[in-house]
């Protein structure tokens, strides 16, 4: 599949002209600028960029369009596609324009490899836009890192991902906000609680089994019982029950997202009534099935639409209005960012060659900047935000104030 | 631990309203249907379809099920199976194809599933329906759990009776049995094929609905999860043998459930499926499996 994106293409301006387009360029293309894509970027940004850039700059975007991950697919294709839109009004790379050759892998590890590879084998790519899937990305990592192929991740928590210098990724471990629901816990009086994750994710494994117990040291609380399910697990009878035996002050639930709903369900249907804690998996619509049966489950997230941050409004506003009303959720903001690092990183490189860009992106990334998430910042090549606690209500994701 | 048993015995239902069907077909004419998961689930995303723009209660819910479960089911072996099946030059082959071209159907209306819900899973929150728990002191069960328990054991012993003592049943047996006899006896093999796929689908369609009033909802994804433990609860149970199915099931789901109970979780399924296959060490065709006869 190819859905080639092309956001136009502006004809170079001469004489004073366009002496005049790059004084205006400096003013409103600036990495500090607060247009669209946020502020305090460490790109070159301004007028010099594009002097060294061709009219067209190609990207390949390898999104999960189809299969079980479409759902981050779908809506991390919209952010990029109002990323470019953005970046290109707002003249960042100059005159030149992006072009974004979006391929479909199907959640399949081959195909992914198979399109990071073609990517690599021509020379118009300057860069990739990684896979969400974790399988996926640790198939096309050594690849895009052996061949110096400068790929920016979106999603893809696991190990194995960010690997050396050209691999970077933009959505933040949980692990690394997590503490906010330890804070929570601590503020709710929680002094007892159990955890149920899925034994076949590595990230929901180092939540359920690492994080979540350093929590408990660190804010006060016993971990009772520490269970597994397997990876596909579709009935939550069983441990619901036995996490409703034990009666903790809170229940932390490390699943994948579509399991939420089911273990919401039938934990409150197995009698337990304590809070309910789970991670970012739960966001992107995956408890509207469980409507008010959901009710009161927090988690914390590096996104919510919601979330009381200039450079997220700015994000929201502009998301809402290219598509006609709708809220992003975290996919399309990290996409969004995603493709903003990658432009500036680009901006900074002033130029194609993929070794520049990679070093661009390191400097883009050792300054950080505001995005959609809110303030980005690095650590090596992972991206880390302050992350934000939020609450199902019923029908909708909302922050939870603090000390509520 | 009678909840634990109680868990153990639903969990073994779920397993068993989805291999029944599966069951029915490969154990009578044959045909192992790998699109028996999409059919699942496209029946019980038709049933959310439906029961947004009208409330519909629990009954009507499991009749489209049903419906669609069949007509998808009859399409499949009328557009797909039969033509495999006329083309192929023997037997062995044939059964290959179907395998292959099930696991192929299977995708479309995956496909359709995930490109509608965007993989997100559906409930029935429109429903009049509304499930209901119980606290009976030493334990707890809800009205869809009681549901989905007399659903599949009494559809057990419904077409356990049909197969053994109804006419077309031990016409069906037959063609198990020899297909090519049972036509020189005088038996339509294509119109009990259809019966069986029809059956077989509509038993997935109710597997579907009832399947995501207990869960509360399910994924897109879902009829793969389930397609892998009806497999297995078929294998261990013995193909064929209804009787066998619900044994493998119950097993199957006994083990898994002790497991989860007694340890931490994580090696569930893999000491299940150990078990399974030392138990296959010892019984090949399987615990009420039939012995194959070989005449010379």
């Amino acid at each position: 599949m190819d859905t080639r994106v092309r956001t136009g293409r502006r004809r170079a301006l001469s004489g004073a002209g366009a002496l005049l387009l790059a004084a205006g360029l400096v003013a409103c293309t600036s990495p500090g600028s607060d247009s669209s894509g946020g502020s305090g970027s460490g790109g070159a940004g301004g007028g010099g960029g594009g002097e060294g850039l061709p009219d067209t700059v190609r990207v390949m975007s390898i999104r999960a369009l189809t299969g079980p991950v479409s759902f981050a697919g779908l809506n991390a294709q919209k952010g990029i596609d109002l990323a470019v839109e953005q970046i290109e009004a707002d003249g960042l790379l100059g005159e030149t324009t992006i072009e974004v050759d979006s391929r479909d892998s199907a959640t399949s590890p081959q195909e992914a490899a198979s399109f990071a590879s073609q990517a690599i084998a021509d020379p118009g790519y300057v860069a990739i836009i990684g896979p969400e899937a974790s399988a996926q990305a640790t198939a096309v990592s050594p690849i895009v890192d052996q061949q110096g192929m400068p790929t920016v991740y979106v999603q893809a928590g696991s190990e194995g991902v960010v690997i050396g210098d050209y691999t970077f990724r933009i959505t933040p471990p949980a692990a690394s906000y997590f503490d906010l629901a330890g804070e929570y816990a601590e503020q709710q009086g929680v002094t007892t609680a159990s955890v149920l994750f899925n034994s076949g994710n590595p990230t929901l494994v180092q939540l359920g089994q690492e994080v979540v117990p350093e929590l408990a040291s660190e804010h006060g609380f016993e971990v009772l019982s520490t269970g597994g399910v397997e990876a596909t697990q579709q009935d939550f009878t069983t441990p619901a029950s036995s996490i409703a035996g034990e009666g903790p002050d809170a229940a932390f639930l490390m699943v994948q997202g579509p399991q939420y709903p089911v273990a919401i369900t039938q934990l409150r249907q197995a009698g337990y009534d304590g809070e309910l804690i789970g991670m970012s998996a739960a966001g992107a619509g995956n408890l509207s099935s469980a409507g008010e049966g959901a009710a009161g489950f927090v988690w914390p997230t590096n996104f919510t639409a919601d979330q009381d941050v200039e450079s997220t409004r700015t994000f929201v506003e502009a998301y809402r209005e290219k598509y006609d009303g709708e809220a992003p959720n975290n996919y399309a903001a990290e996409a969004y960012d995603a493709m903003w690092f990658l432009a500036r990183g680009i901006a900074e490189a002033d130029s194609t060659d993929r070794t520049a860009v990679q070093e661009g992106l390191a400097t883009v990334a050792g300054e950080g900047f505001d995005g959609a998430q809110g303030e980005i910042t690095f650590e090596g090549n992972d991206a880390r935000v302050p992350g934000v606690l939020v609450r199902w209500d019923g029908t909708a994701e909302v922050p939870v104030e603090a000390g509520s | 631990m009678a909840q634990d048993v109680l868990n153990a015995l639903t969990l073994g239902s779920l397993y068993l309203l989805f291999a029944l069907g599966m069951s029915l077909a490969w154990g009578t004419i044959g045909i192992l249907n790998f699109a028996h998961g999409s059919i699942f689930v496209f029946a019980a995303f038709t049933a959310h379809l439906l029961v947004q723009e009208v409330p519909l209660p629990l009954p009507a819910m499991l009749a489209v099920g049903v419906l669609v479960g069949a007509v998808l089911s009859l399409l499949v072996q009328v557009l797909a199976f039969e033509p495999i099946q006329r083309r192929a030059t023997d037997h062995r082959k044939a059964e290959m194809q179907i395998l292959v071209g099930g696991i192929g159907i299977a995708i479309i209306p995956l496909a359709v599933a995930q490109y509608l819900t965007r993989s997100v899973p559906f409930g029935y929150s429109g429903s009049t329906f509304r499930v209901t728990t119980w606290d009976w002191g030493f334990v707890r069960v809800g009205n869809v759990q009681l549901v989905t328990l007399v659903a599949a054991f009494g559809l057990a012993a419904v077409i356990g009776w049909w197969l053994r003592a109804a006419r077309p049943g031990l016409a069906l047996r037959a063609i198990g049995v020899d297909a090519e006899v049972a036509s020189m006896m005088g038996v339509d093999r294509r119109r009990l094929a259809l019966l069986t796929m029809a059956v077989a689908g509509g038993l997935a369609g109710l597997a579907g609905v009832l399947l995501t009033y207990y869960l509360g909802s399910i994924a897109p994804e879902t009829g793969d999860a389930f397609l892998l433990k009806a497999f297995a609860a078929i294998i261990l149970g013995g193909v064929g043998s209804i009787a066998g199915v619900v044994l493998g099931a119950m097993v199957l789901a006994g083990i898994e459930t002790l497991v989860l109970v007694t340890t931490s979780g994580t090696w569930a399924p893999a000491i299940a499926f150990g078990v399974i296959f030392l138990m296959l060490l010892v019984r090949p065709n399987g615990l009420l499996g039939r012995q194959e006869v070989r005449r010379t």
